[in-house]
């Protein structure tokens, strides 16, 4: 995935000292954040959640309808371009050895994000790498600072990951996005595959069936 | 027996055959953590009313505890049904409308406070100023009135809320009739409680301001009015909780489908979509070439020929001796095709689960496991990776098996000399060499003619 955010000029001297009395507020801030930013990874039943935000809980729903939502949701233009191989032979082959099956871009400005898949991917692949692009959409994984990305290692039985605030709201996630780039990767997903379940099954799924059962 | 003793036996009857009726009936064969809570909870109104009916509780500040004990089961009830409804209980969902609005949740969540803290205030009132609260028709100071406002206006606000609430779930589009008439159910017992408490302040009202000789046979008739509502209450909450639905899919079975198949499914076929377009296994590109003219000469359909073109790919991956294809391995295939014999198994869950054939494509029929080619072509690469074509028991394969079989050992996949004699021997296997010949010739043409 890539962002095309917007680019600010501060470096008037003004601004040079607004933004040297922000620093420590912000480091404050983001400090605390640190301290009590952190969560686990999505569960199907917070997916659930999502989907009756979006309107589709408990609805049989295809990716488009999923993409058409949290477009709508989200307030952006969401664009998917299945490129054939015959139009562009040389996109398959690039994102096969770069190990990569899609590619998201989304810019701030024009708002709007277009997500490339190569039309040869199986069609079942096809869809989960569109949701997944799209799970990154709604995890509001683009909107985090670049310049807060976390190496730290955490150990693999730990079921809390550290997360990052966001320059804006623009999610439809409740919790903030991971600080590790593996555990964003990890919970598209998840959101790929709870997406396409619950797009199958709707009023069949048990999450939605606990939602109209609560008692 | 007073007026007072003979409605408190009324109430105390009416909830000890409803607690009798759950324990029986509903807690066997529906043990929810609520039908548990309001099973202990009518268990404790019936003890209370039953002791108000035997004892003489009457006079001062005894009498008002106990008025506010009578109350605190009614409370319990609708601070649980607005935390249920919330998704505040443990390990639960919240209710469809509430989980699209998420301001909802705050004030369906503040409701066990503001119902405890109202209790609290009213009972601080009644010790200050006492009145006769189980003397049912005896006229009342207006501090009595302010007692019963208190514990009774946030119970018709939280009770009306849930109501509608429980309205909208049930009201969704597609939803199964059997979700609308339980969440129905529940509706009207939770329009029923928000009625008594509405009756009950009405009552408190009439016992301080109203006099002359009507008072009587009003306040009377507002009691039998009260009885009516809380059977009707309790009658809905049974109705609500005997209206059983099972999902198709346990979440148990969701879980192992997600982490089980649906991994190693994408996994295979991104995998094997990575090795082909990156270059490996460079001999199949003829080979399907001439799989796709021979099954056009034969005739077949669009998804036999995928079939063939997929075993034919498979085939070549799982032989190919490259590094990006070696994660692509008959045990890989064969496990992948075991996941996916389970979900077959299971009729429901088979033709349910299904993904678009491509995007925005909705003239196309969806995939399933079983309409995949993927499914057939796993089978058919195994047989001839593993034994060349040697099929277990009597099945005689299709043509597409036979031109896969024949394109694999034409281009050196599989040995040639290793087809088994059963597969060789047929007129299908006959057949499927022609048409692979004459496929390979007129692309030889093309060739020559380009």
């Amino acid at each position: 995935m890539n962002v095309d955010a917007p680019k600010r000029d501060l470096k008037g001297p003004f601004l040079n000292k607004l933004t040297g009395f922000w620093g420590p507020l912000r480091n404050l801030s983001a400090a605390r954040s640190r301290v009590n930013g952190s969560r686990s990874l999505l569960t199907a039943a917070e997916f659930q959640e999502e989907l009756a935000i979006l309107g589709l809980s408990g609805r049989r729903f295809e990716p488009e309808d999923y993409s058409d939502a949290l477009g709508e949701y989200l307030d952006i233009s969401i664009t998917v371009h299945v490129i054939p191989d015959s139009w562009y032979p040389e996109l398959s082959r690039l994102l096969a050895l770069s190990g990569r099956l899609g590619e998201l871009r989304y810019s701030e400005q024009l708002n709007m994000a277009a997500i490339f898949v190569p039309g040869s991917l199986p069609p079942l692949v096809l869809t989960l790498t569109i949701l997944h692009e799209l799970g990154h959409l709604a995890a509001g994984d683009l909107l985090i600072e670049s310049d807060e990305q976390s190496e730290e290692d955490q150990h693999a039985e730990q079921t809390i990951f550290e997360t990052l605030p966001l320059k804006k709201e623009k999610k439809l996630a409740r919790g903030y996005p991971f600080a590790r780039e593996s555990l964003r990767e990890r919970e598209a997903n998840l959101r790929a595959s709870y997406a396409l379940f619950a797009g199958c099954l709707g009023d069949d799924s048990p999450y939605a069936h606990g939602m109209y059962d609560v008692l | 027996m007073s007026a007072a003793q003979h409605q408190a036996l009324v109430l105390s009857s009416v909830s000890f055959a409803a607690f009798v009726f759950y324990l029986c009936f509903l807690l066997p064969s529906r043990r929810t953590k609520f039908s548990v809570f309001a099973a202990c909870n009518l268990f404790f109104v019936a003890l209370m009313f039953g002791a108000v009916a035997l004892l003489d509780l009457s006079g001062g500040r005894a009498e008002i505890m106990v008025a506010v004990m009578t109350e605190l089961p009614v409370v319990l009830i609708i601070a649980w049904v607005c935390l249920a409804l919330a998704g505040g209980l443990s390990a639960q969902l919240p209710a469809e409308p509430v989980a699209r609005r998420p301001w909802l949740r705050t004030i369906l969540g503040s409701a066990p406070i503001v119902l405890l803290l109202s209790v609290g205030f009213a009972t601080v009132v009644g010790l200050v100023w006492p009145s006769p609260a189980l003397r049912v028709f005896a006229p009342a100071p207006p501090q009595f009135f302010v007692l019963k406002g208190l514990i009774m206006a946030p119970e018709v606000i939280y009770s009306g809320f849930a109501a509608m609430l429980f309205v909208m779930a049930g009201q969704a589009t597609g939803l199964k009739r059997r979700f609308y008439f339980k969440n129905l159910a529940f509706s009207v017992g939770m329009v029923c409680i928000a009625l008594l408490a509405l009756e009950s302040m009405v009552f408190a009202g009439l016992r301080v301001w109203l006099s002359g000789e009507g008072r009587r046979a009003i306040l009377e008739t507002l009691n039998t009015l009260e009885a009516c509502l809380a059977i009707s209450c309790i009658l809905g909450f049974t109705a609500g909780l005997s209206l059983r639905y099972t999902p198709a899919v346990a979440t148990t079975l969701l879980h192992r489908l997600q982490t089980g198949w649906l991994r190693t499914q994408e996994q295979f076929e991104s995998l094997e979509w990575q090795a082909l377009s990156s270059g490996a296994a460079d001999r199949l590109t003829h080979a399907s070439d001439a799989v796709v003219e021979a099954c056009r000469i034969k005739g077949l359909s669009e998804s036999d020929t995928q079939k063939a073109l997929a075993t034919i790919r498979l085939v070549a991956v799982m032989r190919d001796p490259s590094s990006e294809t070696q994660h692509i391995t008959p045990d890989a295939a064969r496990k992948l095709y075991e996941l996916q014999e389970e979900i077959l198994c299971d009729d429901v869950l088979a033709s349910k689960i299904s993904w678009a054939a491509g995007w925005r494509s909705r003239a196309h029929e969806p995939q399933t496991v079983k309409s995949a080619p993927l499914h057939d072509a796993l089978k058919a690469a195994l047989e001839l990776v593993d034994n060349c074509g040697e099929s277990e028991g009597v099945r005689t394969p299709p043509l597409w098996y036979y031109i896969a079989a024949v394109s694999a050992a034409d281009a050196k996949m599989i040995d040639p000399t290793q087809l088994s004699m059963q597969l060789r021997d047929g007129a299908e296997y006959r057949a499927a060499v022609e048409a692979y010949d004459a496929a390979k010739r007129t692309l030889r043409m093309l060739k020559d003619h380009d």
